[in-house]
């Protein structure tokens, strides 16, 4: 019903409003207010699928798009009689006041839940936009911890934040490097400066040393950027064992292939959230400059059926599996599931079937979701290696389907 | 436009304040929240670029300074944040002194002062993603507290007044600076700086207090800015783009008026959601339409819209005046 008393009133505003402009935007909500149907719940899908982080958003609306699919396919939420999900797209154009837009218009499009928003500064803006409206938020990959710690109510995220992500990075790297015979004790940090990149540096720079790796330099630079022969040549001259990047994917890939380039070989490349070293498209495009090259990042669970039927689902569109996709991807089975439960796309009850969810139908490591201050308990990265042509995950060993190669063997 | 009177500034602001009593979309309010901030942002450029003739590529500077002297004196200093705002402007017009007296000092004109404020806004945006009390990186989260003494509050409509209030003000900054003395040597010295020195005007104090003032208007900007969204970082508060948006609204909506950067901050922010109201779902489709349209309003008006009004309002009025054959002929 809610969303017929809105139609009205916005039909109502279209007449009445008199500024061109308040009208052009009003125009621009009405086609998703028309599609509406009697029978369908709506749900809101946030990315940035314009600007400097367009590939990630593109990727994360895919795998949100295809769950959507699926769901409907096989008969749409059944506790509302089949409800079909109907996606309202939204484009955050890569800053935190376009995230905020859109939060606004699918409010008004009374969608039930808003999942997404990829980089940790939109879904900061923009789910604290949707909690003026108690509507739930459900952060994709957005790691910076502060986004569940701020008390909001509508806010749960399903994958790992940064203090967990780094704690097994480090305890990770630790392992592998003492299972090696501890080759690796400098180590240099190459890091984008948002939120993302920042933060990482700032954790791994009071973390290593503690762990007994000395930080020979940190070098931060912005995103976009396009050189990075400055930055090789400094990790050259400095020569530490280790170099860890945090990027997102076009500096990385331009990192790791200056390098490569530049014959800059260090013991290894291990990178927290590498934007590109988990990624089949960097893979299957510089195979050489990524090889060996290890992560700590999100993966899918490679012995759940479900997440290769997935992998197979989006290669053969011609399309790379990345984090986005099946984080997306399952961050949407599990708004289904809340549905199901709620049975109503009311917000307040959605909230509370989030708040209790126990939803193992995902195709992460994780285990069952349970969310505490909107965190889910169970996420936890995991490490891989690009190993051949194909990326292959060395640790934790439950889930692992090769051993860690490291130190890189001379070329 | 040139020469507004005080009716039409009041005219204005009447028909903008009626928005909120004829809808209460929060999709529409949001929007012009937006599009008033970047009016207010281009109308501090306005001051300095418009009127006397510096034009400036680095407003970001000032933008970002009041951000984050509002966001840095209450999270860190647990000032109240109405005080933290009015101390923000404060920041951004002395941030704006400083450039100005190096600039203006050193004879920078034309390409090198705009090159000279666009490498302050970065090294300001460099110090700022790394300097501890910024947050470094990491950015500034303002607590969520909605109450109205903390700047914040619960619907958009409150912010839609305050936005609409720093613009009233600033159109009457203007039409001040252009109906007095002040105003003239400034348009002296756009016109011809030496020319205005030898009639004895003080182009250098002239000059440092437009760019004192510009830098206020601006840094009321971004104070608000930080209010609004709760957060920012390096890039939001120093990062290129708003010194594009602050120098975009008033070429497009005619540099040198009271009412350009109003009028090209709403065109062109309309033009960016009709943009995405025809490409639909099309990633960066949307962009492509808006930079496509852009250009034909720069390479057809190149005096803004303002001037486009102006030019067609003459002609019009010819037309009425003279014979009808010779307007057909």
């Amino acid at each position: 019903m809610s969303h017929w008393s809105a139609r009205i009133t916005r039909r109502k505003l279209l007449q009445r409003t008199a500024v061109g402009a308040a009208a052009a935007t009003g125009v621009v909500n009405a086609p998703s207010v028309l599609r509406a149907q009697g029978s369908a719940v709506k749900l809101g899908v946030l990315h940035p699928v314009s600007g400097a982080l367009s590939y990630s958003g593109q990727q994360g609306r895919l795998g949100a798009t295809i769950a959507i699919d699926e769901i409907n396919a096989a008969g749409g939420i059944k506790a509302l009689g089949g409800a079909r999900i109907e996606a309202v797209l939204g484009d955050a154009q890569s800053t935190p006041e376009g995230g905020n837009a859109e939060v606004e218009k699918m409010n008004a499009a009374a969608v039930a839940v808003i999942v997404g928003g990829y980089s940790s500064s939109i879904c900061l803006t923009a789910s604290q936009t949707a909690a003026r409206y108690d509507l739930p938020y459900l952060v994709d990959v957005g790691v910076a911890d502060n986004i569940v710690t701020r008390g909001l109510k509508n806010t749960f995220r399903f994958g790992p934040g940064f203090g967990v992500i780094a704690k097994t990075a480090l305890d990770n790297l630790v392992t592998i490097n003492d299972q090696a015979g501890k080759p690796a004790k400098t180590v240099m940090i190459v890091h984008e400066d948002s939120l993302f990149g920042s933060g990482l540096a700032k954790l791994l720079n009071a973390q290593l040393p503690e762990r007994g790796f000395q930080v020979l330099e940190t070098i931060p630079h912005p995103t976009p950027t396009r050189d990075f022969n400055n930055v090789a040549l400094k990790i050259k001259t400095q020569n530490p064992d280790l170099v860890i990047p945090a990027d997102y994917y076009n500096e990385y890939v331009l990192l790791a292939r200056t390098m490569q380039q530049q014959r800059v070989r260090p013991k290894g490349i291990y990178s927290v959230l590498g934007g590109a070293a988990s990624s089949y498209k960097f893979v299957k495009e510089f195979p050489e400059a990524a090889q060996y090259i290890m992560d700590c990042n999100h993966w899918f669970d490679p012995r759940n059926p479900k997440a290769l039927a997935l992998k197979k689902k989006v290669e053969d569109r011609g399309e790379f599996y990345t984090y986005e996709v099946f984080m997306n991807y399952s961050c949407i089975l599990l708004v289904a599931d809340a549905l199901e439960r709620a049975g109503s796309a009311e917000r307040a009850k959605m909230i509370a079937a989030l708040e209790s969810s126990t939803f193992a139908g995902h195709v992460m490591p994780y285990g069952p979701t349970k969310f505490v201050d909107g965190q889910n308990q169970g996420a936890a990265p995991v490490n891989t290696q690009v190993l051949g042509n194909d990326i292959q995950l060395i640790f934790p060993q439950t889930f692992a389907t090769a051993k860690p190669v490291f130190p890189v063997p001379p070329a | 436009m040139k020469g507004a009177s005080l009716a039409h500034i009041v005219l204005v602001i009447a028909a903008l304040a009626a928005v909120p009593l004829l809808t209460a979309s929060n999709v529409v309010l949001n929007f012009l929240v937006v599009a008033l901030l970047v009016a207010l942002v281009g109308q501090g450029w306005n001051v300095l670029a418009g009127y006397g003739g510096q034009y400036s590529f680095g407003h970001a500077a000032f933008f970002g300074t009041g951000a984050y002297v509002t966001a840095i004196l209450q999270m860190r200093y647990g000032v109240n944040a109405w005080i933290a705002f009015t101390l923000g402007i404060a920041g951004g017009a002395l941030v704006g002194a400083a450039i100005g007296a190096l600039a203006f000092r050193s004879g920078l004109r034309g390409s090198y002062f705009a090159l000279v404020t666009l490498a302050f806004a970065e090294v300001l945006r460099i110090l700022a993603s790394v300097a501890p009390v910024t947050g470094a990186g990491v950015g500034i989260l303002i607590a969520l507290d909605l109450r109205p003494q903390a700047f914040q509050f619960q619907g958009r409509v409150p912010f839609y007044w305050i936005v609409l209030t720093l613009v009233a003000v600033s159109l009457l900054i203007v039409r001040l600076i252009e109906q007095s003395r002040f105003g003239a040597w400034l348009v002296a010295v756009r016109e011809n700086e030496d020319a205005a020195r030898a009639v004895g005007v003080d182009t250098a104090r002239v000059k440092l207090a437009a760019m004192t003032i510009s830098a206020a208007i601006t840094a009321a900007g971004g104070g608000f800015y930080a209010q609004y969204f709760l957060f920012i970082d390096s890039g939001i508060a120093y990062g290129p783009w708003i010194s594009i948006a602050a120098l975009l609204a008033p070429i497009v909506g005619g540099i040198g008026t009271v009412f350009g950067p109003l009028l090209g901050a709403l065109v062109v922010k309309t033009l960016g959601e009709i943009a995405k109201l025809v490409t639909g779902d099309a990633p960066g489709l949307d962009l492509v339409v808006y930079g496509g349209v852009l250009i034909l309003v720069v390479a057809f008006a190149p005096q803004g819209i303002a001037g486009l009004l102006t030019s067609l309002r003459l002609r019009f009025a010819r037309l009425r005046s003279s014979p009808p054959e010779r307007a057909h002929g």
